[in-house]
C-alpha cells in the first residue's frame, strides 16, 4: 500500500491514483466515515487506501448543456443542487430534505447514487427523468450508463475498479410535464431516513396523457419503476384516468417488494398514486405537488 | 410569590455554550489507558468458555474470577441482585462478561471483538406476556415476578360492585421501551490517588455508585470518592446504571493503580443501557345507569429485565398513580414487576409514573366518548382535591387547582369548540390530558432513608459555597441552588458557588431523582442559609448545615404501604392538537399548550425548559420512539433509527401556571422535573385517536402504526359529527 490517504488534485490525478490502486473513493464520506467507525476514540477502519475527491472543481456544480440536458457534477452536495436554478424541482425536493443542514451540507449525488442503498434519497427522481450516470476513467475512458441499469441490485453498481462517476445527466426538465409529486415520508420531520418516498409526472397536452410516470424508493431492494404500469394511463384521455386509478395503483403494488412494514409501504403507495391520479384527472393548473 | 426573575444566565450557560466545561470524554492524566466491557451476545444461556486472544503487553483483562477472597460479584442497588460480571451465565444480551484494558483504543476494540464466547441457549422470555407464561421456565422465583404490590381504597367489595354494575368496562393498555439518549453517553475515569479510588463520573447520584461498588473488591464506601463530571443529561439513565459502570473498572483499577477511562459509543448506549419499563395495564371499570365510575379496579404488569434495579419502587409508583388526578369511590390495584431476559429496566423521567397515568388518562377518555360526553367534561367529575383519601389511605394535603390549570389549557387552545368542530375522523384531532407527580421519595422515604444534610459555607472572600450531593445534568439545579441562596442570605446570586458534588467534599444529600433536588435538598439549602445570616457576622469564615426533618403528622407504613405518600404534588393539564395526512397516515403536531401548578418557579426560565423538554420527551415515547426487541435483542442502535422529535417535528408551546407554593418547599417550590414528562403522551394519543376516528391503546405510535390502526382498529365512534 502506497499511501493510506490520497487527495486528489485534479481529476487526471484522481484517475491515474485510481488506477493505480485499488482504493475507495470519497467523496463527502458521510456513508464511508459512518461504516469505518470502529468505536469511541478509536481510528476508523479502511481495508484499502482512500482517494478523497471531494475538492474536485471538475465535479462540482449544476449546469444545463446545450442541448438542453441538465449536467450534475458527482462531488456536487445536496445544499448546492438545492440552490442551483438548473436543478429540476423533483430533484431539489429530494436533495433538500436529505438530513438536515450540516449533512447538505457534505453529502454528494455521486455518492448518494454510488451507495445504492434503497433509502437513499436522490435515486427516485434520477429513476424518474431518465437519469443517465457517466463514469470516467484514465486515458480518456467513458461511459455512459441509465440509472436503472447503473444500479445492479441493492448496494451493487456497475462502477469499475478504475472508473470514478464524474456526472449525471437529466434529460427531462420541468416544463416538460405538465403535472410533478414528491411526497418522502421520514421518520421525522429533521433528519430522517426514508420510510418511504414516491415521486411521479405526467404530461398532458390536448386533453391526453402523453407521458406518466411513477418511482417509488424504500419499497424494495432499488428504486422500482415500470413501463408497463405507467403504459397501462399513457393515452388515455386525463378524465378517463380516475376511473383507472385503483387499476395503475394496483398494478404497481406488484412491482414493489417492500420487507420491512410491508402493509405500510403498500397502502401509502396505493394511497399516494391515487392521490396524483386524482390530481391529474381534475387537470387544475397547479403544477406541483407534495 | 418570591420575585425570581430570569436577570441572571444559568451557572452553567457560559461554559456550556462556549464548549469549555469539561465532560469525563475530555479527561486525560499521565499514563491514562482505556477500557472496554466484553458482553454477551445472548439473552438466555450458560456461558461453557471465554477464550482470549493472545493479550500484547499493557493489556489486561478482568472477570468475576478475578475478584478478591473478600469481595463480592454484586452491585448493591436496591438489592444486591445485580451481579458487576455474568460469571457463568447470561441472563440478557450485553451482560458484562469482562474488561478489557489497554492503552490504544483501536487495537482494544480489535482485541474485544476477537474475544469468543461459546453458550449453551436457553429460550429468553422477552416480553411481559412470555414472562407470565414462563417462557423457557422461570427466571426468578417461581412465577418471575421481581416483586408486587397491592393497593386498594374506598368502602366496599370490588367484586360485589363489578358483579352488580350497570356495566363494566373493560380495557388493556401496553407501552413500550424508551431510551434516555442523552447527549452524552455514558462514561467515567477511574484512578487511585492517595489510597483511595477516584471516579470521575457523568452520574446524577455520585454516593449511589459508592454505595455500590465497594463490595466488589471487599473495600469500603469510604475508601472511594465520587467526583461528579459536567453531565450531559441523564433522565434517570444514570441514577443506577453508572454503577454498571464502574463496577468492572474498579475490579480492573484494585490491580492496575493507574488512571482508566470508559466511555460507551452511541451504539453501546442504546443498546447496553437500561430503558424505561415497558408495561401492561388493565382495567376494569363499573358504571352505574348514569355513567358514574363507582369502581376501578386494575392490574399493572412492568417488564423490569433481568434484574431488579429500581424496579420494586418504580411498580409502587405506578401503582400509585393508578388513579391519576381523580377520586373513585374504590379502587384497587395489583401490580407486577416481570423478570424478562432483556435489558434491566430501570429509572427513566416519571419513574413508573407515565405508564399508569397514559393507562388512566385513555381510559378515562374511551369511557367518556362511550358515554357521548367530553373527555374533558367527564374527567372534571372525578377531581381529586384537598383531604381526599388517596389509593394508599392517606389524604392530599394542598389545595389542588386542577380546576385553574383546566381553564387555562382548554381557553388557551381553544379546547371545545376544536373539538366539537374536529369530531372524529376529520383528519384533525385535539386531545387533552391531565397528570400529576409526587415529589420527592415516597412517604417517609426522605427521613427513613435518605437522611439528608446539606451544608453552606461562607468564605473569607466573601462567596458561599453550597455543598449537597446534588447533580447538574443538564436539569438547571446549579442555578437554582444558588438563586435560593442569594435570595436567602440578600447576596448576589455571582456570589454563591455550586460545584460539581465530590463525595469527600460535600454532604450526602441523596440522589439527584424522584424530583426532589429543588424541593427537599434546596428547601434545606435555604434553612442552612438562613442560619448562615443569622451568624453572618460571627466570623470570616462559617459553615452551616441542615438535616432533613419530616413534618409531623402524616405517617407512612412502609411494610403495608399505607399513609402519606406524598405531601406535595406538581399538576398539570395538556393540550394537543394533531393533523393527521390522510395519504400517508404522516402526523404533524399543530399545537401544545400547557398549565402545571409547580409550586413556585426558582427560575422560570429553567422550568420554561423543563416543560418543553419534557413535553416533547412524552409526545416522543408515544409517537416516534419505537425500540423493539425481537427475541432478547433491541433492533435499533443508533439515533438514525431510534427517533426522537427534533425541533422541527414540534410546534411552539404555549406554557401557563397555576402555582399552589408548597408548604415545605423553599419558596414554596415542588418537585416538577418528572411530572412535565407524565401527561403528554396521552394527549397526543388522545389527538390522534380523535383524528383518524381509531382506538388506540398502546404506544408508541409511528407513522407505520397509524396506518395500521386506520386499517384496522375499532372505530372510536360511529358518530362522524
Ligand atoms: C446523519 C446522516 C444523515 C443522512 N441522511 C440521509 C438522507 O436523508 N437521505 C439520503 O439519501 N442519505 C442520507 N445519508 C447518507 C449519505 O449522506 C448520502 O448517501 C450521501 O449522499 C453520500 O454522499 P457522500 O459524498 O458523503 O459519500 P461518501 O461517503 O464519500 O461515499 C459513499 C459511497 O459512494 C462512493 N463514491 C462517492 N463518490 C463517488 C464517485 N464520484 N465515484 C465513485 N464512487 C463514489 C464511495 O466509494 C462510497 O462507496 C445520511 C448520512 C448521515 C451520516
Amino acid at each position: 500500500m502506497s499511501e493510506k490517504l490520497h487527495i486528489a488534485q485534479n481529476l487526471e490525478d484522481a484517475l491515474l491514483f485510481r488506477k493505480e490502486n485499488d482504493c475507495i473513493v470519497m467523496a463527502g464520506s458521510s456513508d464511508l466515515m459512518v461504516s469505518a467507525y470502529q468505536g469511541y476514540g478509536a481510528l476508523p477502519k479502511f481495508d484499502k487506501p482512500v482517494l478523497l475527491i471531494r475538492n474536485l472543481e471538475e465535479l462540482i456544480g449544476v449546469r444545463r448543456n446545450s442541448d438542453g440536458t441538465v449536467e450534475i457534477g458527482a462531488c456536487t452536495t445536496s445544499r448546492q443542487i438545492v440552490e442551483s436554478p438548473d436543478t429540476p424541482w423533483v430533484l431539489k425536493q429530494a436533495a433538500g430534505r436529505m438530513g438536515a443542514v450540516a449533512l447538505r451540507n457534505s453529502a454528494t449525488i455521486g455518492g448518494n447514487i454510488a451507495n445504492a442503498s434503497p433509502k437513499g434519497d436522490t435515486p427516485g427522481p434520477l429513476y424518474l427523468l431518465d437519469a443517465v450516470v457517466n463514469v470516467m476513467s484514465l486515458d480518456g475512458g467513458r461511459r455512459s450508463i441509465p440509472i436503472r441499469d447503473f444500479i445492479i441490485k441493492f448496494r451493487t453498481i456497475d462502477l469499475k475498479n478504475d472508473e470514478i462517476i464524474t456526472s449525471v445527466t437529466i434529460p427531462v426538465s420541468d416544463k416538460d410535464m405538465t403535472y410533478w409529486f414528491y411526497h418522502k415520508i421520514g421518520t421525522r420531520a429533521a433528519n430522517a431516513i426514508s420510510k418511504l418516498t414516491l415521486c411521479a409526472c405526467a404530461k398532458v397536452s390536448w386533453g391526453e396523457v402523453k407521458d406518466f410516470r411513477i418511482a417509488a424508493t424504500a419499497s424494495g431492494p432499488v428504486t422500482n419503476r415500470s413501463r408497463d404500469v405507467e403504459n397501462i394511463a399513457i393515452g388515455l384521455k386525463f378524465d378517463e384516468l380516475a376511473a383507472k386509478a385503483s387499476e395503475i395503483s394496483g398494478a404497481f403494488d406488484k412491482v414493489i417488494s417492500p420487507r420491512a412494514m410491508p402493509e405500510f409501504r403498500r397502502e401509502a403507495t396505493r394511497r399516494m398514486i391515487e392521490f396524483f391520479i386524482d390530481k391529474v384527472s381534475k387537470n387544475s393548473y397547479k403544477k406541483f405537488y407534495n | 410569590m418570591a420575585d425570581m426573575r430570569n436577570d441572571k444566565a444559568r451557572k452553567d450557560a457560559i461554559s456550556k455554550a462556549s464548549g469549555r466545561e469539561t465532560y469525563v470524554g475530555d479527561l486525560s492524566l499521565d499514563g491514562m489507558i482505556y477500557a472496554c466491557l466484553v458482553r454477551t451476545s445472548v439473552p438466555r444461556g450458560i456461558i461453557k468458555s471465554i477464550t482470549l486472544p493472545p493479550l500484547p503487553d499493557g493489556y489486561y483483562y478482568f472477570d468475576d474470577r478475578n475478584i478478591p477472597e473478600n469481595g463480592r460479584n454484586e452491585l448493591w442497588m436496591i438489592q444486591k441482585d445485580w451481579k458487576c460480571f455474568a460469571a457463568g451465565s447470561s441472563g440478557y444480551v450485553g451482560e458484562t462478561i469482562g474488561i478489557l484494558c489497554g492503552p490504544d483504543r483501536t487495537l482494544l476494540y480489535s482485541l474485544r471483538d476477537q474475544i469468543k464466547v461459546e453458550y449453551e441457549e436457553q429460550t429468553p422470555a422477552v416480553s411481559i406476556e412470555d414472562s407470565l407464561a414462563l417462557v423457557g421456565g422461570p427466571i426468578i422465583g417461581e412465577n418471575n415476578y421481581h416483586c408486587t404490590v397491592e393497593l386498594q381504597a374506598g368502602d366496599g367489595d370490588i367484586d360485589e360492585i363489578m358483579k352488580n354494575a350497570y356495566r363494566v368496562v373493560e380495557e388493556k393498555f401496553s407501552t413500550g421501551h424508551q431510551e434516555h439518549m442523552h447527549l452524552e453517553t455514558n462514561g467515567m475515569m477511574v484512578n487511585y490517588e492517595d489510597g483511595k479510588y477516584v471516579y470521575y463520573a457523568s452520574c446524577q447520584c455520585p454516593f449511589y455508585i459508592r454505595k455500590s461498588v465497594a463490595g466488589i473488591i471487599g473495600a469500603t464506601p469510604e475508601d472511594i470518592i465520587v467526583r461528579q463530571m459536567s453531565t450531559g443529561g441523564a433522565f434517570g439513565g444514570k441514577e443506577h446504571f453508572p454503577d454498571v459502570v464502574a463496577g468492572p473498572l474498579i475490579l480492573a483499577e484494585y490491580y492496575l493503580k493507574k488512571p482508566i477511562k470508559l466511555i460507551f459509543n452511541r451504539e453501546e448506549d442504546t443498546q447496553f443501557s437500561v430503558k424505561r419499563h415497558p408495561s401492561v395495564v388493565k382495567f376494569k371499570t363499573a358504571l352505574d345507569r348514569k355513567g358514574n365510575i363507582l369502581a376501578m379496579d386494575s392490574i399493572v404488569y412492568y417488564n423490569a429485565g433481568r434484574y431488579l434495579a429500581s424496579s420494586y419502587i418504580v411498580i409502587q409508583r405506578g401503582c400509585m398513580h393508578i388513579e391519576g388526578v381523580y377520586k373513585f369511590p374504590v379502587a384497587r390495584t395489583r401490580g407486577y414487576s416481570m423478570a424478562t431476559n432483556t435489558f434491566p429496566s430501570c429509572a427513566f423521567r416519571g419513574f413508573g409514573a407515565p405508564q399508569t397515568i397514559f393507562a388512566v388518562e385513555t381510559h378515562m377518555t374511551h369511557i367518556a366518548e362511550k358515554l357521548g360526553v367530553d373527555p374533558v367534561e367527564y374527567k372534571r367529575r372525578y377531581l381529586i382535591k384537598q383531604g381526599d383519601t388517596t389509593i394508599t389511605n392517606g389524604k392530599i394535603v394542598e389545595n389542588v387547582r386542577t380546576p385553574e390549570l383546566i381553564e387555562k389549557v382548554c381557553k388557551a387552545s381553544d379546547y371545545f369548540e376544536k373539538s366539537r368542530k374536529y369530531g372524529f375522523g376529520s383528519g384533525k384531532g385535539i386531545g387533552f390530558s391531565l397528570y400529576n407527580h409526587g415529589g420527592a421519595f415516597t412517604g417517609n422515604g426522605e427521613s427513613a432513608i435518605i437522611k439528608a444534610v446539606v451544608k453552606v459555607c461562607k468564605r473569607k472572600d466573601g462567596t458561599v459555597l453550597i455543598k449537597a450531593g446534588q447533580t447538574e445534568m443538564g436539569q438547571g439545579f446549579s442555578s437554582a441552588v444558588c438563586r435560593i441562596a442569594a435570595k436567602t442570605l440578600g447576596i448576589p446570586y455571582e456570589k454563591v458557588i455550586y460545584k460539581y458534588p465530590d463525595t469527600s467534599v460535600v454532604p450526602d444529600s441523596g440522589p439527584t431523582a424522584a424530583s426532589r433536588s429543588t424541593m427537599v435538598p434546596g428547601n434545606l439549602v435555604m434553612k442552612a442559609c438562613e442560619e448562615l445570616k443569622a451568624r453572618w457576622d460571627e466570623a470570616d469564615e462559617l459553615e452551616c448545615e441542615a438535616h432533613y426533618e419530616h413534618p409531623e403528622g402524616y405517617p407512612w407504613d412502609q411494610a403495608s404501604f399505607q399513609g402519606y405518600a406524598y405531601l406535595g404534588y406538581g399538576w398539570g393539564a395538556c393540550v394537543v392538537e394533531v393533523e393527521v395526512d390522510p395519504r400517508t397516515a404522516e402526523t404533524k403536531i399543530k399545537g401544545i399548550w400547557s398549565a402545571h401548578d409547580v409550586g413556585n418557579c426558582i427560575d422560570p426560565l429553567i422550568v420554561h425548559g423543563q416543560v418543553n423538554g419534557g413535553i416533547a420527551q412524552g409526545i416522543g415515547w408515544a409517537s416516534t420512539e419505537l425500540l423493539e426487541n425481537k427475541g432478547g435483542y433491541f433492533k435499533q442502535h443508533s439515533m438514525s433509527d431510534y427517533i426522537i422529535p427534533t425541533s422541527m417535528d414540534l410546534p411552539a408551546q404555549e406554557v401557563y401556571y397555576a402555582n399552589e407554593p408548597y408548604k415545605w418547599g423553599p419558596y414554596g417550590a415542588k418537585g416538577m422535573g418528572e411530572l412535565v414528562f407524565n401527561g403528554s403522551g396521552a394527549a397526543y394519543v388522545d389527538a390522534l385517536s380523535r383524528a383518524i376516528n381509531r382506538k388506540i391503546d398502546s404506544i408508541p405510535n409511528p407513522t407505520e402504526v397509524i396506518m395500521g390502526h386506520i386499517l384496522h382498529s375499532e372505530k372510536l365512534t360511529e358518530d362522524k359529527r
